[in-house]
């Protein structure tokens, strides 16, 4: 029993998904509801903030190290942001509360996603992360294009889950166990080489890399922005470390493996960025910018050691904070870029808080993203990847371009004749507020952060 | 508090207190920018006059473990090359203040921008841990886009991106540079004074690719030919501030990174044929094609800016020549150039305000119509055309003689040499187009400078002479500094 005292965080974020589902019946319906889901993520972190570790659970099939406590409680705030900024807007006019249940369901499973250390665990829990993803992407129920979007996310995901369980079967086959204790591919042949393949297929697919992140930009298109902001995000980040934790296991055997993910890396890479460089719509624009930056992120997976691991989770929270806060300003703005022009007259704090996001995605210090990127691309250096690195940092240089056009829009955009006003709301501010101070902390007070993620430069 | 540390965010404590100023006193962010910027100043001459000038080593150091786990510091320290540099950075963030007196629109965010920017131009010459080196460089960016794309010209939001994307591509490279110094395991550090003394442990064949990556991140800044083209668009574009920040001190941070950066860290590549004979040739070509280019303009504005592009190849030259000499007047010609090309945006700047156009045929027979303009645009042309007595001389003279002295090609030297004459012609013929003759009916409308313009420029006129005439006071500090460098390449 003393066990699932280590999973209390995952059980509060439970407990209050379920009555969410009640919302009608909670006090103040469904802003109340968004409200008590914020309350009940930043009560789980807080709690991982002052509980700490433990040894290895339920005979090793979960482990709560530094590293699954970081990634637990980022996963938790940004979800209690998210929820914190739904608590004062909408869904698209749709009502709220299921959103609040299915985002609180999602960020449960994307806890156990990251210390998960079995492949059972590892199946059951990415499910239940990404399985409230999809209704989330097709909620607007009476939007086509959005069902449409949804419905390929779903079958391409279904799909790749499919094929990622069968190179799991044959990991099971091969080394006897599902515990990553004792899984080696080590002299395993051909059949490691297929069964690794065949995992990364469906990690890839979910991660949205190249070649199989056709989905993300059509889904993401679809769906409203609000939703996007968080399926692009939370899901990614407990994601990025259920690979971590994976490849660390099966990579060392297979040879071949650090090929699959560096043509992954170079591809996303550049697919992404030179994608991303035409697009109007602000989803898409945002959607082909994240197979963009699974590539860096992969670049680093490559190099197979310690920082590099270590530097993977770092960008992913560097990452996904202003990113999501970018689609939370789309949905209050609208979809597409010309939406955001004259931002700068009608929200001037908002748009320097675009300012600060769009710089820490590129990666101009000081803030979150360079600093991730820096130990991105050190890692990558280190581990002997050094064309793989130009090209990478190359490509951010590509990336400036699309950014700059989001923000000449905010600028200089041509105004409408009646832009859209804006309701003032505190709860929305507050999170985007949060979202800021996360691009800019992350950043220079790095220092503790990579002790959780017990990886420092050599 | 420390000396250095207050030098540099004394601007961001004024940036953050415009910010917070009310939108309708549009009067008030100047004041507050002028009176921190003059602090700022204040504190920079206190270093100026405390500064032991005979030490040898970097002094009013301060180090402080930033982020440990990737060997992080925030490490700073002055030395005789980045106390002059620091000091006109101070100097010139204030006349840019003052130069932008009569901005109307959105003010509060002019001012901050500009104080923004002074926190990346000081960090960068005190800045001694390569990470932090990195985010000053970059910082920079950022508050310079913004001052060409809001309040430039009309083709504000091309220079602008331009001028963003093409010394942002530049300093990537130079952070791939950063990171291949920390991870080889003779590097192993940020510290850039620990760099420096292990430079000469590293492989040849290293450091010559390296040399390559901070090439790139500083050409493109400087800028030598054929990295420059974003400056004539960024220049003509920007407000009269921000082109005397611009040339004034942004240009120098690259020409500053080869001195304290690829010089000493990498010794052997500095010393090696190639690279000395790429930044030679480079240098010289951007010395006689920046004169030619500038020759031909019909724009005073660009005819200013394809003149530093000349300049800046002087400093290049002595960067390449590697001989005392040749690098003292590299960091005299980034000083005085500084000054001169300050001074005469500054000057072009208050025409145009009058006059609202730049062709250099409106604007002819200043010297009738307003006649302390003319006279101060005629006395900056002179010194710029490096005539012996102003600052622009003396420069240009140690880095051709050091140039000779060194192993480049005479054929080089001989080539920039042929630069000063070009220099003479171009300005002198402009001075005869502009200053010169009878005044254009647009001239004949305006009026002539009035007092705080006035103060505005004395500064750096009284410098110009006083480095002209007195420069062995601005060697005292910069020579121990290089013979320093020098015999830490063993190169003397």
């Amino acid at each position: 029993m003393e066990g699932y005292w280590q999973l209390l965080p995952e059980l509060i974020v439970m407990g209050v998904a379920i009555a969410a589902l009640f919302g009608e019946l909670l006090p103040g319906k469904d802003r109340g509801t968004a409200l008590l889901g914020a309350a009940a993520s930043t009560a789980a972190a807080v709690v991982l903030l002052f509980w700490g570790t433990a040894e290895p659970l339920f005979g090793g099939m979960v482990v709560a190290d530094e590293t699954a406590r970081f990634i637990r409680i980022a996963v938790a705030l940004l979800t209690a942001v998210w929820l914190l900024w739904l608590s004062g807007r909408n869904m698209d006019g749709e009502r709220r509360r299921e959103a609040v249940a299915l985002a609180l369901f999602s960020s449960a499973g994307g806890m156990v996603l990251a210390m998960s250390a079995d492949l059972i665990v590892l199946y059951m829990a990415l499910e239940l992360s990404t399985m409230p993803a999809y209704v989330l992407m097709g909620y607007k129920r009476k939007d086509i294009d959005g069902l449409e979007g949804a419905l390929k996310y779903f079958l391409l995901s279904m799909l790749t889950s499919l094929v990622m369980l069968y190179g799991l079967s044959f990991i099971y086959g091969l080394s006897g166990t599902t515990a990553y204790s004792g899984i080696s591919l080590a002299e395993t042949g051909p059949l490691g080489i297929a069964a690794a393949a065949l995992v990364m297929v469906g990690l890839f697919a979910k991660m949205s890399a190249a070649p199989f992140h056709y989905w993300a930009p059509d889904a993401y298109a679809g769906a409203s922005a609000a939703s996007v902001a968080f399926v692009s995000t939370v899901p990614k980040i407990s994601g990025m470390a259920a690979v971590v934790r994976l490849v660390a296991v099966i990579a060392p055997g297979v040879s071949s493996f650090g090929i699959l993910l560096g043509a992954g890396a170079v591809l996303s890479m550049v697919l992404g960025n030179l994608a991303a460089l035409p697009q109007s719509d602000l989803r898409r624009l945002m959607a082909y910018s994240g197979v963009a930056h699974t590539g860096y992120l992969l670049l680093a997976l490559t190099s197979g050691t310690q920082i590099g691991y270590g530097a993977v989770l770092f960008y992913v929270v560097a990452y996904a904070a202003p990113s999501m806060a970018i689609m939370l300003i789309s949905a209050e703005e609208g979809p597409s870029l010309t939406d955001l022009a004259g931002l700068a007259a009608r929200r001037p704090a908002i748009a320097w808080a675009m300012v600060v996001w769009l710089l820490s995605l590129i990666g101009i210090p000081p803030f979150a993203g360079f600093f991730g990127k820096l130990y991105l691309f050190g890692a990558a250096i280190e581990g002997g990847l050094v064309w793989q690195t130009v090209l990478a940092i190359v490509m951010s240089v590509v990336s400036a371009g699309y950014y700059f056009r989001v923000m000449r829009e905010i600028f200089f955009g041509d105004v409408p004749e009646s832009p859209m006003q804006v309701e003032r709301s505190v709860s929305a501010s507050t999170a985007l507020a949060l979202c800021v101070l996360a691009t800019v902390a992350v950043g220079i007070g790095a220092s503790p952060l990579m002790n959780a993620l017990s990886f420092s430069f050599p | 508090m420390s000396l250095l540390t207050t030098i540099i965010f004394v601007p961001l404590v004024g940036a953050i207190v415009t910010a917070m100023l009310p939108k309708a006193r549009t009067d008030l962010p100047k004041k507050v920018a002028l009176g921190f910027g003059l602090v700022d100043l204040a504190l920079a001459v206190v270093l100026l006059v405390r500064f032991d000038v005979g030490a040898v080593g970097m002094q009013f150091t301060e180090r402080l473990n930033w982020i440990p786990e990737a060997g992080i510091q925030y490490f700073l320290g002055v030395d005789g090359i980045s106390v002059p540099l620091l000091a006109l950075s101070t100097l010139l963030t204030v006349l840019a203040i003052l130069a932008s007196w009569k901005i109307e629109k959105r003010t509060v965010l002019y001012f901050t921008m500009i104080q923004l920017l002074a926190v990346g131009m000081n960090g960068v010459f005190v800045a001694l841990d390569f990470v932090l080196f990195y985010v000053f460089w970059e910082l920079v960016l950022v508050p310079m886009y913004f001052l060409i794309a809001v309040w430039g010209g009309p083709r504000r939001e091309y220079a602008s991106i331009k001028f963003f994307l093409y010394t942002l591509f530049g300093s990537v490279f130079m952070l791939i540079g950063i990171l291949a110094l920390y991870l080889h395991p003779s590097g192993g550090t940020f510290d850039m004074i620990e760099l420096a003394a292990r430079g000469g442990s590293l492989p040849t064949n290293f450091q010559w690719w390296i040399f390559g990556a901070f090439f790139l991140g500083f050409a493109v800044k400087v800028p030598i030919f054929p990295f420059h083209t974003w400056l004539p668009d960024a220049h003509v574009e920007a407000p009269t501030a921000g082109s005397v920040l611009l040339a004034g001190i942004m240009l120098k941070m690259g020409t500053y990174g080869f001195v304290r950066v690829s010089l000493p860290m990498l010794p052997d590549a500095a010393a090696s044929a190639f690279w000395t004979w790429t930044i030679g040739v480079l240098a010289a070509i951007s010395i006689v094609y920046g004169a030619a280019v500038a020759f031909a303009q019909t724009d005073l504005k660009k005819l200013v800016a394809y003149s530093s592009v000349s300049h800046m190849g002087f400093v290049m030259l002595g960067i390449a020549s590697g001989t005392v000499a040749g690098i003292n007047g590299a960091v005299v010609v980034m000083v005085a150039h500084g000054i001169i090309t300050g001074l005469m945006f500054l000057l072009v700047g208050m025409v145009y305000e009058r006059t609202h156009t730049r062709k250099i045929a409106d604007v002819s027979g200043l010297s009738s119509g307003v006649p302390v303009a003319g006279g101060l645009l005629a006395f900056a042309a002179i010194a710029s055309l490096g005539l012996p007595g102003l600052a622009g001389f003396p420069g240009e003279f140690l880095t051709l003689l050091g140039a000779w002295q060194s192993d480049l090609a005479p054929g080089i030297v001989i080539v920039s040499a042929l630069g000063v004459l070009f220099a003479a012609a171009y300005m002198l013929w402009m001075v005869q187009r502009v200053v010169l003759g009878e005044a254009s009916p647009i001239v004949a409308k305006i009026t002539d400078l009035n007092t705080r313009e006035i103060v505005i420029v004395l500064p750096l006129v009284a410098l110009t002479l006083g480095i002209g005439l007195y420069w062995s006071s601005l060697l005292r500090y910069v020579d121990p500094a290089v013979k320093a460098m020098l015999t830490g390449m063993g190169a003397i």
